[in-house]
């Protein structure tokens, strides 16, 4: 019989081999390994203390205040987000009939309430004051402001299907008929081409018929919202050049 | 290849009706070029510099569409969306004021500067003497040049504006064929040449925002309705020829 672990000392233990080291494991009460190789009785077992990262109290709490004021900030800044409200709420039919139900039991819902209270609000203060034309895009910029659009000439509308519906068929009607006319006005253009192709003498019309596959230029003009400035690219590179230069001196 | 091109330039041609008053020089083609001279003509053009304008019926169903969409979309809070102008605008990026639409040129409507009309084309006339005409009576023409022996057209056409504008750095020739013809018919007068086909060819300015023309008595730079002025007896032709 091999002697107990017990027995043995820890110095000596490295130099049981490691035949006898398995044996050695066992526990020698109940006959099961129950971890005891590693661990020496009395030492502190290593998951009892629980490390959490606090914020380090030799700041000022000046410095405490304002980080927590930053995380509240951003929290809130999340929260409404993701709680946004929009305009007009989007309900399915069903939802609509309960929520017809629910009125009818009195149980209004916050969303519901606040339907209520911004269609009071619009009805007491918005009855004379129309909204006028929502600007679309960058103010400054957009189409009415640079006098691309006469805003007297837009026809009025309400916000409605049967609006909607009518301002679509008229929207496809002319654009549809500017489309048919460019495209008339393309296809003459090709005849004439052809005819001018034919007209020419022979030598001249071989010579015509090459097609050209000299790349297009580069520097082409792309028709733009308002014209360039003069002078404009000139300090654009300027500042450019300066930026580049305090980059290099870091 | 280039047979079924010819093919099918040539059957159309036997059954097609006169829309243009060449239909019946253009069936010979290939005879006579000793007796009709050949001219290369130029449609100098300025493709628009500011998108054109836009009719009330269109805005106002783009602009019923987008406060539509907007009625289902969340409001963010401002603090939110503001962060986009916050980050600081690197140096090189200096706030500007867009120019106006309407130019200076458009104004005073100065007919020589390139500025005028920024949202339509611009074409080139000259005033001057050509071949059809006689020397004494200057007439308002496009740049063009009578066709000696050179190699194609094309570069009869490009030393036609060369003369004119003095280079061709800011050229941009579309296409080695030309876009139309004309047939000048011969008048009673002995002087003038039995008849005349002019063929056009087209290009456009590329790169520069004026352009010194010389060689000729005065210059302008028509949209399309004041050109239909100035050929007030081929105004449909031109009608036909040019689209904007």
């Amino acid at each position: 019989m091999f002697p107990t672990s017990r027995m043995i000392s820890s110095a000596l233990k490295t130099l049981i081999s490691p035949q006898n080291h398995q044996l050695v494991r066992r526990a020698p009460v109940s006959g099961t390994a129950k971890g005891k190789a590693k661990l020496k009785s009395g030492q502190p077992l290593k998951r009892s203390t629980v490390r959490t990262k606090k914020a380090p109290s030799g700041d000022a709490p000046r410095g405490g205040r304002s980080r927590n004021e930053a995380i509240e900030r951003v929290n809130r800044m999340v929260d409404s987000c993701l709680n946004a409200p929009t305009p007009v709420r989007y309900l399915t039919a069903k939802e609509r009939l309960r929520e017809a139900e629910r009125e009818k039991l009195g149980l209004i819902s916050k969303d519901r309430q606040r339907e209520i209270d911004e269609a009071k609000a619009r009805a007491k203060s918005g009855k004379g004051a129309a909204e006028g034309p929502v600007i679309m895009g960058t103010p400054g910029l957009d189409y009415i402001t640079l006098g691309l659009v006469d805003k007297d000439a837009i026809p009025k509308y309400e916000l409605t299907v049967e609006d909607g519906r009518r301002l679509a068929k008229e929207y496809s009607r002319f654009l549809m008929r500017r489309h048919r006319a460019r495209q008339a006005a393309e296809t003459t253009l090709l005849n004439l081409k052809k005819e001018a192709i034919a007209a020419l003498p022979d030598h001249l019309r071989k010579a015509a018929m090459v097609p050209d596959f000299t790349p297009f230029p580069a520097n082409r003009f792309m028709a733009t919202l308002t014209p360039p400035i003069e002078g404009y690219i000139d300090k654009v590179r300027e500042a450019a050049k300066q930026f580049a230069g305090k980059e290099k001196l870091r | 290849m280039r047979r079924s091109a010819a093919q099918y330039l040539v059957q159309p041609l036997l059954r097609s009706r006169r829309f243009s008053s060449s239909a019946d020089a253009g069936v010979g083609g290939s005879s006579n070029s000793s007796s009709e001279k050949i001219v290369a003509a130029v449609l100098f053009e300025r493709l628009p510099v500011v998108i054109p304008k836009i009719e009330p019926i269109v805005y106002a169903f783009q602009e019923f569409s987008f406060r539509w969409r907007q009625q289902y979309r969340r409001k963010y809070p401002d603090e939110v969306l503001g962060k986009g102008d916050a980050r600081g605008k690197g140096d090189y990026k200096i706030d500007y004021v867009p120019a106006p639409r309407i130019t200076e040129a458009d104004k005073t409507n100065d007919k020589r500067s390139l500025q005028r009309a920024l949202d339509r084309r611009l074409y080139l006339l000259l005033y001057g003497s050509t071949y059809g005409a006689s020397d004494d009576n200057a007439v308002w023409h496009f740049p063009e040049k009578v066709y000696e022996n050179e190699e194609t057209l094309r570069l009869c056409a490009e030393s036609a504006l060369k003369s004119v504008i003095g280079g061709l750095n800011h050229t941009y020739f579309v296409g080695n064929a030309p876009m139309a013809h004309m047939v000048v018919e011969p008048k009673e007068d002995s002087q003038k040449p039995p008849s005349l086909k002019r063929f056009f060819f087209k290009s456009q300015v590329i790169g520069t925002s004026n352009l010194h023309i010389g060689k000729c008595k005065d210059f302008v730079w028509v949209t399309k309705d004041e050109l239909m002025e100035y050929f007030p007896e081929q105004a449909s032709f031109f009608n036909k020829m040019i689209i904007s």
